[in-house]
């Protein structure tokens, strides 16, 4: 067997693809559907827009979330949340759900054969086929979504509350489920800058082999990257097989955030910058994103990335401490160990290379990058022997740092990739996630739409 | 537990504690790249500024931080003020007038916050 590591295959083994580009077809797909108009989810304790359905429809009909063809049946979602399996066997961190509320779908009037007419900002958008209409308790949903001290005592060190916004995002939703396959049947326009960065998966995988790249570490972000974040990927990428990874790809994760995460736009262009400025040369560095409502769910949210970056054609993927993480809820090495020996109590006995119907993409698990005063240099926590000195580089730190208006020094943050985060500033009037960022955000998306003439239901 | 609150000093902040016994707890941090002060802040008075402030939390490194900047502001003033960095300072700080005045100016910080002064290179 050789020792060389090939592109995997999709996830399930073949891509999603479910946008209908023929216009005349996507016409008569929607032709009589009873129409809605997709609203944000809101969250149950301020009302501010916290999820837009839309970003889901776009993961799942693009392919990122290959094999998942639609939203999921009340069996289905017990199957993820019993065993993180979809009913096919293939592993699934997150009930994907398309939620409306009782007054909404007595407004519908829908029923199961029925099909939905999605517009978004008023025009066609989607469709969905409805297979189910089932109800359910949305903080019972959002408990065994992320789990509990009690029933995964591996990993979850305290009981999720409205503070986190994952675990809010469940709980805030309208309690009937409207289950079934989607076709994307008018194809949004992104925006600038968000349409440089939009490689769906197939798209990707083209990408990839026309860079020549054979091996492809992805590396997770919702974040402007800081100089501990560039030793993460440069470090991470030297595990390829017979040589380094040839490439690195960035997956940015766009969608609404935590208040005070950085805007969506000045991580894409943070990212960007390193690139383009030298710190990782261009031809080993890609930038990219995918659409999704982050649920900040630890080693959940690793296995979505997992499933996301190997459909993208990735060979391998970066892990670090606090994995997509938000405050103290689970174990800070939480994706380290579901990626070195699986968490029995979420159905998953093994990491999910050693599952059947698991993932082919290869972990790497690196712990942290520190600066060492004893060193003089940017050091890994393993290997560095001066812990009691070592300087930790931390996110809100920095943050803390530029919303004061000091420039960070660029041991700890490139000049150039500060100036794309001040570019945004000042398009905002504010450095991160707000609540006005939050609204408009929501108002405009990251896409617009073509009009297109439908005879659809209301 | 007790954590700790650091405050970065520009070239203006270290003239202003220059001379004082604050000045000999002047940290390095990142090569000398940044200059810090750090406090031990009591468990009590740490569960207390969380409360304070919804937004603050404890960071990796044990630090208490995002926190409003008018809050590290005041911080700093009443450190300069007292010439120390002990737990009097939190006592002056916590003291319900000038807590009340940093809420306040708080809360507009979630609106706008001026963007500094430096040219985009794009």
């Amino acid at each position: 067997m050789s020792l060389k590591i090939q592109t995997p295959p999709p996830h399930g083994g073949k891509l999603v693809d479910l946008v209908i580009r023929d216009t005349d077809k996507a016409v008569n797909m929607a032709a009589g559907a009873v129409g809605f108009d997709i609203r944000p989810t809101r969250s149950a304790i301020d009302g501010s827009p916290i999820r837009n359905v839309y970003r889901e429809v776009m993961s799942i009909a693009y392919g990122f979330f290959s094999p998942l063809e639609g939203f999921m049946t009340r069996n289905e979602t017990e199957s993820v949340l019993k065993e993180r399996r979809l009913l096919s066997g293939w592993l699934f961190p997150f009930p994907i759900i398309f939620d409306v509320t009782e007054d909404e779908l007595r407004k519908l009037n829908v029923k199961e054969g029925d099909r939905l007419l999605l517009r978004l900002k008023g025009q066609p958008f989607a469709i969905l086929d409805i297979e189910e209409v089932w109800r359910f308790d949305p903080r019972d949903i959002a408990d065994r979504t992320f789990g509990t001290p009690e029933k995964n005592p591996e990993v979850v060190r305290r009981r999720f509350d409205e503070k986190h916004p994952g675990w809010l995002i469940y709980r805030s939703m309208g309690g009937v489920a409207l289950a079934g396959k989607v076709h994307v049947i008018n194809e949004p326009i992104f925006k600038d800058p968000y349409n440089r960065f939009w490689y769906p998966p197939a798209k990707s995988r083209e990408e990839i082999q026309r860079r020549g790249w054979r091996t492809v570490i992805a590396h997770q972000t919702r974040n402007v990257p800081h100089t501990g974040h560039e030793h993460l990927m440069k470090n991470a990428a030297f595990m390829g097989d017979i040589e380094p990874c040839h490439g690195i790809l960035v997956n940015a994760i766009i969608g609404a955030k935590r208040l005070g995460d950085f805007v969506d736009e000045a991580i894409l262009e943070g990212h960007e910058a390193v690139s383009k400025y030298g710190y990782i040369s261009p031809k080993r560095h890609m930038v990219t994103m995918t659409l999704w409502d982050m649920r900040y769910g630890n080693p959940l949210e690793s296995l979505l990335h997992g499933i996301v970056r190997q459909n993208m054609g990735c060979t391998h993927h970066m892990f670090g401490r606090d994995h997509a993480a938000v405050g103290d809820y689970y174990d800070p090495y939480s994706t380290q160990i579901l990626w070195e020996r699986g968490i029995p109590s979420f159905g998953l006995p093994a990491p999910p290379y050693d599952l059947d119907k698991g993932l082919k993409i290869r972990p790497v698990n690196i712990k942290e990058f520190w600066y060492c005063p004893k060193c003089g240099e940017i050091a890994y926590s393993d290997t560095c022997g001066h812990a009691d000195v070592a300087q930790r580089f931390s996110g809100s730190f920095i943050r803390g740092l530029i919303a004061e208006g000091i420039e960070p020094p660029p041991i700890i943050f490139r000049p150039e990739v500060y100036r794309v985060i001040v570019k945004w500033w000042r398009v905002y009037n504010y450095p991160f996630v707000n609540r006005r960022y939050l609204e408009l955000k929501e108002r405009e998306l990251e896409v617009d739409l073509k009009p297109m003439e439908v005879s659809s239901r209301r | 537990m007790p954590y700790k609150i650091a405050v970065i000093l520009d070239k203006s902040r270290i003239e202003r504690i220059r001379g004082t016994p604050v000045e000999n707890e002047v940290k390095d941090l990142y090569g000398g790249y940044l200059k810090v002060i750090e406090l031990t802040v009591p468990d009590e008075i740490a569960q207390r500024i969380l409360k304070e402030f919804p937004r603050a939390r404890i960071d990796a490194r044990g630090f208490i931080e995002e926190t409003p900047v008018v809050f590290k502001r005041e911080l700093f003033e009443v450190i300069v003020q007292l010439k120390s960095t002990g737990p009097e300072v939190f006592s002056e700080l916590l003291k319900p007038n000038r807590l009340s005045r940093i809420k306040e100016a708080a809360a507009k910080e979630d609106e706008y916050l001026p963007p500094p002064n430096v040219a985009y290179c794009g």
